[in-house]
């Protein structure tokens, strides 16, 4: 089925879009209201790399306004936080490792008053040499001088996946393809800048309210700094303009949290774009030499993949996203006899790179996907065609041996693919304009993948007003999760969308672990598959109580319960006639891993794309227009289409703009971009027309019929439009952004050879 | 907004009651003109740098907005907003080829502020098609009043030199190609936006972006001497141009290149 138009109206709910659509919902930065706010601001490293000599605070504290400056002597707990490994200073105070860094923070009656403290704190740098070049870094000198983590050098982590016997595999090969490819730094660029306000609260705690993306793993971090007990300090993540990744990690919590105590006064601390772009978190650049070999009908026998991962200056989630992107680069889709997967994650002064959607996986899949086009067409076959024979079935063991629950044949997803209409439309070959139409495909695991501890829980009650209360710990960060969570709940419960009310992101309520990896939904419906039958059992047990009516014959519908078609109690009267914790129920679960594997694998619960790009290029400068993208997609039951499409749509157009225009590049360790007219996303203008398909053959009683896509979209786009421009003019390009300069001269080459 | 940016120190904006008042005012405080203001915000935003005084020129003085018909072609106001160009009826008459080009130019908040007067200056999009059409301008200086050509003006402006308008030639019955290469298909920093214009005796060729604005005068020489000739030798004598006028990356010449040749070929081909 197609995602169209009209599954989206049909889908509309009792949620009012309007306000987010036009720009008017108020997120957590716009909480200017609250009284005696203060604001705050973070003094930022001058270098990208030096040793701090002296940091001279003395002279902010008496500029007008300023109520607190602090750095790091003022930080109770560790000075330090990180999702993996808490090598991150909250302010540095002996060396400073990225443009980014902080090093004082100052509270003020005014921005500007911030500001201007900011400007008379002095600090003492003495520059040391910059590693910028991810190659070299293990050559030069470490960043971090714990020898226990990272062995004194600037290697944080390697890991090798293998399987078969690699040389053999090779020696068999008829055809063995070799290139390098590189994908860019690229930024979330999402509309909300990092921002939050911390809210001292009367017994030393401090509530946070901020755009992020895991408030208990939050709450857990902050309070270890601030030194407060863990229920001192709680995280509500509030609705939130995007994030992609880029606010799993902390971002102003630690100093707004700091000035807040420091102060007794709420802080609000919101970067601006040329903040959020200096320091923000980026997708890891990548550089990687694929070697693939096949035998001569086309069998893929061996795969060596050599990658070079740049996480910047501290950990975040580097060593997971080393992690997924060694699992996508062993072609997750395809069998291949033996492969030897290696990737070095180093730090470099390039900033910090952390989560983003497709967390590695992407960037993997972009050069796994070039390879089988290469490997095509040495052997002079159709690049589907080679897909064909190598995809997996089934009932394959997935690319680590371990077990893989798809949602439709691999197959049946590439067929779509081929039968897709972009394939008929009419190539030009002379003119301005060069049209070519290319393929990729992807997969991608549900779940934060290997050995990550990775759970989460929900509850649900009646609210006092008679609402169906259903708590989740994730954040709605724009993709609207609320309506999904309100369309498994009316499915499973028979009420209606106004009888359900969602609430979100409180560190105090269930912990639901992050919203991210794409495990959202997937949790949302395996917890109220848990907790729905056993609260309807209670409360058909208590109304049964209050009508008299036999339970086993009390129907939950619309407004209430009912007995033979007749309403015999509103959710409203429920609610008022009970003790409202005595009608409550929650649970968790564990997310569903591979179960037979030695380690396990997460890679458990598997999605598929394939994208199909049609592309123009100007024949007089390199320029390249994506027209349209079509993407089939396999990843479980639709439970709510506006969110689907939108998933694959934006994710896609995010792939885009890492395929042709975004990079995040770096001179000496500092960004070169520095704001939105210099860092360039698509437009409106550049988005595509897209298609989206559904493919899905999940069995009824499948236990994982709902899966998340919030990355699919992203993971075929690059590949698929590096095939279409080839298709066009006959280069490749294995370099991202496609820089259409190199595009020109490829192009040139071509016809001068003609 | 209540954010950093907006909360920063007052500005003086002075409003001088006339345009010589206002050179002068320019000359005494060594303040910037301010029109539309799209090119002094971001620059300032980013070094966190505001004039502590702007002099404001004003659209209702004589000449300086809109666009008039007169015997010798069209004369545009400096502070005519390029969305107001771009809709005016007299442009499609004229210049047919420039609504599409203003509509690649920035985004539509940044066309109805911005103005011709700010875009020539900056050496925007504008320029090169201005350049390539003999554009004179009608400047006020310290020293007076004046009209001179563009390309002269662009080469020995003053500080303190205040555009009033522009003037184009009759270009009614010319030809035109004029193109612009972004990185992307809006709001987008030129990369390059080539001009080529045919008054049916003489081809002018023009460029602006990443390597300056500039009439490619030794180009049009060997056109006008020798005719177009083969495309190689074209290609090489672009592109020494271009080089010579500083546009120093190689990739963007050769697209710079083809965008002439192609634009030369389409123009003459009219012909």
């Amino acid at each position: 089925m197609t995602l169209d138009g009209d599954w989206v109206r049909n889908a509309t709910s009792r949620m009012d879009l309007t306000p987010r659509i036009e720009g008017r919902l108020a997120y957590t930065t716009d909480q200017r209201h609250l009284p005696g706010l203060l604001h705050g601001a973070i003094l930022r490293s001058a270098h990208a790399h030096a040793r701090i000599t002296g940091v001279d605070i003395s002279r902010a504290r008496e500029m007008p306004g300023v109520h607190a400056v602090v750095s790091a002597a003022d930080v109770p707990g560790p000075n330090r936080f990180g999702i993996v490994i808490r090598d991150q200073p909250v302010f540095c105070d002996e060396r400073v490792r990225y443009e980014g860094d902080s090093i004082a923070a100052v509270a003020a009656d005014t921005p500007e008053q911030a500001l201007a403290a900011l400007d008379v704190i002095e600090v003492g740098y003495q520059p040391l040499p910059v590693v910028s070049d991810a190659a070299l870094a293990e050559q030069q000198v470490a960043l971090h001088n714990s020898h226990e983590e990272h062995g004194g050098s600037n290697l944080l982590a390697r890991e090798t996946l293998e399987r078969g016997d690699l040389e053999d595999a090779f020696s068999r090969c008829t055809v063995i393809v070799e290139h390098h490819y590189q994908t860019p730094r690229q930024m979330h660029a999402f509309m909300e800048t990092e921002g939050g306000v911390a809210i001292p609260d009367d017994n030393g705690g401090v509530l946070f309210r901020v755009g992020c993306q895991s408030g208990h793993r939050d709450a857990e971090q902050l309070a270890d700094i601030l030194g407060l007990a863990h229920d001192q300090v709680t995280v509500e993540s509030t609705a939130t303009g995007g994030a992609f990744g880029g606010k799993d990690e902390l971002t102003v919590q630690p100093a707004a949290g700091l000035l807040a105590l420091k102060t007794g006064r709420p802080v609000m601390i919101h970067l601006d774009r040329f903040e959020s772009c200096r320091t923000g978190i980026k997708r890891h650049p990548v550089t990687v030499k694929m070697t693939t070999g096949c035998d001569a009908a086309g069998r893929l026998l061996a795969h060596k993949v050599e990658a070079v991962l740049d996480t910047g200056a501290y950990a975040s989630l580097g060593p997971a996203v080393l992690e997924n992107y060694l699992d996508h680069a062993t072609a997750p889709l395809y069998r291949i006899e033996a492969y030897r997967v290696s990737g070095r994650l180093v730090y470099t002064n390039n900033g910090v790179c952390g989560a983003f959607r497709g967390f590695g996986g992407n960037q993997a899949t972009f050069a796994v996907e070039s390879q089988l086009d290469a490997l095509a067409g040495k052997l002079g076959m159709e690049p589907s065609a080679f897909r064909q024979i190598n995809l997996r079935s089934p009932g394959d063991a997935g690319s680590r041996d371990q077990t893989v629950r798809w949602t439709a044949p691999p197959a049946e997803v590439l067929a779509a693919a081929v039968a897709s209409p972009l394939w008929r439309c009419h190539d030009a070959g002379t003119g301005r304009w060069l049209t070519g139409t290319g393929m990729a495909m992807g997969a991608q695991g549900n779940g934060l993948g290997d050995g990550l501890p990775d759970s989460g829980g929900g509850r649900i009650s009646l609210s006092p007003a008679g609402h169906i209360c259903v708590e989740f710990g994730f954040s709605d960060y724009g993709q609207n999760i609320v309506e999904s969570i309100i369309q498994s709940v009316c499915n499973g419960v028979g009420c209606r969308e106004t009888d359900v009310e969602v609430a979100l992101g409180n560190s105090r309520g269930p912990d639901s672990g992050p919203t991210s990896a794409s495990r959202s939904s997937v949790l949302v419906h395996g917890v109220l598959a848990r907790i729905l039958p056993g609260w309807m059992n209670l409360v058909r047990g208590h109304a049964a109580g209050l009508s008299g009516h036999p339970e086993d014959r009390l129907v939950f519908g619309p407004g209430g319960l009912y007995f033979n078609d007749h309403q015999v109690l509103s959710y409203r009267e429920l609610a008022a006639s009970v003790n409202l914790d005595e009608l409550s129920a929650s649970a968790s679960q564990d997310f569903p891993v591979a179960p037979d594997a030695e380690q396990p694998v997460g890679r458990y619960l598997q999605l598929q794309i394939a994208t199909v790009a049609r592309v123009a290029v100007d024949r007089l400068t390199g320029r390249v227009r994506v027209t349209d993208l079509h993407h089939v997609t396999a990843a479980g039951r639709v439970i709510y289409p506006p969110g689907y499409l939108g998933q694959i749509e934006g994710a896609a157009v995010m792939g885009q703009g890492m395929a042709l225009t975004e990079d995040m590049t770096t001179r000496d360790g500092c960004y070169l971009a520095d704001n939105l007219d210099q860092y360039l996303i698509p437009t409106f203008h550049d988005a595509p027309v897209q298609r989206v398909d559904v493919l899905d053959s999940t069995p009824e009683d499948d236990p994982f019929p709902i899966r998340g896509v919030g990355e699919l979209g992203i993971e075929a786009v690059a590949p698929a439009i590096t095939a279409a421009i080839e298709m066009a003019t006959g280069v490749r390009i294995r370099r991202l952004p496609v820089d259409p300069g190199d595009l020109l001269v490829g192009m040139a080459a071509q016809e001068q050879a003609l | 907004m209540n954010n950093l940016v907006t909360e920063r120190l007052a500005v003086r904006v002075m409003r001088p009651e006339s345009p010589r008042q206002a050179v002068s005012f320019a000359k005494r405080f060594r303040a910037p003109y301010i029109a539309g203001g799209t090119w002094l915000q971001p620059a300032c935003e980013r070094d966190r740098q505001w004039p502590v005084q702007l002099v404001a020129l004003n659209p209702d003085w004589p000449g300086f907005l809109g666009v008039q018909e007169t015997d010798g072609g069209l004369i545009i106001g400096a502070l005519t907003t390029l969305d107001e160009l771009a809709r005016h009826p007299l442009t499609s008459v004229y210049l047919p080829p420039l609504v599409g080009l203003l509509n690649r130019v920035a985004g539509p908040g940044v066309r109805n502020l911005g103005t011709v007067g700010g875009n020539l200056l900056a050496g925007g999009d504008l320029s090169a098609l201005a350049l390539a059409l003999d554009a004179e301008v009608d400047v006020l200086a310290g020293k007076g009043t004046g009209g001179r050509p563009l390309v002269q003006w662009c080469l020995d402006r003053a500080a303190g030199d205040l555009l009033r308008s522009v003037t184009l030639p009759d270009c009614r019955d010319w030809r035109f190609f004029v193109e612009k290469l972004g990185y992307r298909e809006r709001f987008s920093p030129t990369r390059a936006t080539v001009a080529c214009v045919h008054n049916g005796q003489q081809l002018r060729l023009a460029v602006c972006g990443e390597g300056g604005a500039g009439r490619l005068v030794v180009t049009e020489a060997m056109l006008r001497d020798q005719g177009v000739r083969e495309l190689g030798d074209l290609a090489t004598v672009i592109d020494s141009e271009l080089e010579a006028l500083g546009w120093q990356c190689t990739q963007l010449r050769l697209a710079v290149c083809r965008m002439l040749e192609f634009g030369l070929a389409e123009v003459s081909l009219e012909a």
